[in-house]
């Protein structure tokens, strides 16, 4: 490409990227300011005096730190068990030999297609009766239930592209099947693991409507309620709104910094094979 | 080897939890909403009595919220295929071109909205768009088109195009990593040959890089049905189907029918309708992808 032609590439770029995190500069920006400036006619607005104090009460209030660690638990546990249920589904569907091999493979597959918003309220009746409501099992089942149907598509795709040589000579050792999948197959597999850990964390840590229907116990809610509890009595507080939405953003962009080429490089080895 | 692969005990061991968690999440749920649906139920566990197809023909021949909620739903995703998914094609293949360094970091940027809780995005537009101290307006002001200021969300009229713009905003990450994928996919020198012939810039694309795509944009335009069929927290977060029902979604209708007024059986008959509409759109879908996958 000519020098130019880049260099306007480049601008261009500049520009739509600024436009495109702009919301976000704004945000940052009015979590420093007070509540009087923030009704003023400018756009972005260097705060008089930076209003470190929205920060204090947003951690306080947003009861952040309690909130953090439940989302922390309730999405490691669900990632673990995605992990597991998806390679061992993942397996027996691509290379076990069963009579209800392909029946059981749709169903899991329909997963895929049915809206989980169709399955909150008789969930939510089956999960007070069960008094599942109001405990971490109350959400780590239904989240790890929405990711296994997709790890496990990911994982057959993957795991047909994988010769059976390896398998093969390990039987030939006298190596069992479970020393098989977890100490030859999720090795390989590893590509296509973290890829499902990575978008399994992204739909856990940021879900919203499930926990809302599923909890009421201040002491189990996750980190979205963070932002929500501050939409009630503090609503006119703008400052500590915009630090809190700040501060539950974090976590999860810093993930996805790390994470970045492992998320393209699932998604693009995922479409190019369809 | 043969003896390995059919260990009873592991295929049970292996396949039992998976298929348990699901029955007990997506199966069970799905039979107990058949169940209520029947009924005049008005919240869970409580008495009702048997009311056969009642919620049924009530929805499909009665309730104008259902057929609006799934016109609204087909506008959503037409205007994720007519404006979302054209951008996102022309920024995968300007992606593409531009290479190096800068290709991974705006890559990265604009990926970056794709990752923020949908909380946090719900009330930063809420307010973006707020009538008294929202940017947008600001910026109308500043331009001296003031005229133009709008409560954008509050107005019936343009609440379902802010809110088209909302989640353009918000899913372009994932439709630009999918096009980005399929750019990605096309051998270097078909580029080269065509050239060779005549062919540049848009003409170039034209001719090779939007044919070659086909396959992700067929299942693309799917999943833009599907995601705008599914649309809820969203929408329930910002305008919760309102100004009257000018962004009502199934399933923000069938979540407030039964936690706010009360409708447990008729909001499980609007369930099942909802399961067997994203079913529906699955298959047909499914039936175009295959036929169009052979032409290439």
């Amino acid at each position: 490409m000519k020098k130019n032609t880049k260099i306007m590439l480049w601008l261009f770029f500049l520009i739509i990227a600024a436009v495109q995190l702009f919301p976000f500069i704004w945000l940052v920006n009015f979590s420093f300011t007070s509540s009087s400036e923030f009704y003023s006619s400018s756009i972005l607005k260097w705060p008089d005096v930076p209003q470190w104090q929205n920060y204090i009460n947003a951690w306080v209030d947003g009861k952040f730190a309690r909130y953090f660690f439940n989302s922390f638990f309730v999405t490691a546990v669900t990632i673990v068990l995605t992990v597991v249920l998806s390679l061992t589904l993942g397996y027996a569907f691509t290379r076990m030999q069963w009579k209800l091999r392909s029946l059981f493979f749709t169903v899991i597959l329909l997963g895929i297609m049915i809206p989980i918003h169709a399955t909150l309220l008789p969930n939510f009746a089956i999960f007070k009766s069960l008094g599942l409501t109001d405990s971490y099992l109350g959400l780590i089942l239904p989240y790890t239930a929405v990711s296994v149907p997709l790890g496990t598509f990911m994982l057959t795709g993957f795991l047909r592209s994988i010769p059976k040589a390896m398998e093969e000579s390990a039987v030939i050792d006298g190596a069992n099947i479970y020393r098989i999948v977890f100490g030859i197959i999720a090795p390989l597999t590893a590509p296509a693991l973290v890829t499902i850990v990575v978008t399994t964390f992204l739909n856990c840590w940021n879900e919203f409507i499930m926990a809302s229907t599923f909890l009421s116990k201040d002491s189990l809610k996750t980190l979205p309620f963070s932002v929500m509890n501050f939409t009630g009595q503090y609503s006119s507080d703008y400052g500590s709104q915009f630090a809190v939405m700040v501060l539950t953003s974090v976590p999860a962009i810093i993930i996805y910094a790390i994470f970045n080429e492992q998320i393209t490089k699932g998604v693009t080895a995922g479409a190019v094979k369809g | 080897m043969h003896k390995v692969l059919n260990n009873k005990l592991a295929i049970f061991l292996f396949v039992f939890p998976g298929i348990l968690l699901f029955a007990l999440t997506f199966l069970a749920p799905i039979i107990l909403s058949g169940y209520y649906s029947f009924r005049d139920t008005l919240a869970p566990g409580t008495n009702s009595t048997f009311i056969g197809l009642g919620n049924y023909t009530e929805l499909l021949f009665h309730d104008s919220r259902f057929w609006l909620s799934l016109r609204n739903a087909v506008l959503l995703g037409l205007g994720f295929i007519i404006i979302q998914h054209p951008i996102a094609i022309f920024f995968a293949v300007m992606l593409d071109r531009i290479g190096g360094k800068a290709e991974k970091w705006f890559r990265t940027i604009f990926f970056i909205p794709s990752v923020i809780s949908v909380v946090v995005i719900s009330k930063m537009w809420l307010s973006l768009l707020d009538p008294t101290f929202g940017v947008f307006n600001k910026l109308l002001d500043s331009v001296g088109l003031g005229a133009l200021k709008h409560a954008w969300l509050g107005d019936s009229s343009t609440a379902l195009v802010s809110m088209l713009v909302i989640l353009i905003w918000a899913g372009f990450g994932w439709g630009l990593l999918f096009y980005y994928a399929g750019v990605k996919g096309i051998p270097e020198d078909l580029y080269e040959a065509a050239s060779l012939d005549g062919a540049s810039g848009f003409k170039l694309h034209l001719r090779i890089t939007v044919p070659l795509l086909m396959p992700v944009i067929t299942v693309q335009i799917t999943l833009a049905m599907i995601t705008a069929l599914k649309q809820m927290e969203m929408v329930f977060l910002t305008t919760n189907g309102g100004p009257g029902d000018s962004t009502q979604f199934l399933a923000v209708y069938l979540y407030n029918k039964a936690f706010s007024a009360s409708q447990y059986g008729y909001a499980n008959a609007i369930s099942i309708l909802f399961i067997a509409v994203c079913l529906l759109f699955t298959y047909l879908s499914n039936k175009l992808t295959r036929s169009d996958a052979t032409e290439y």
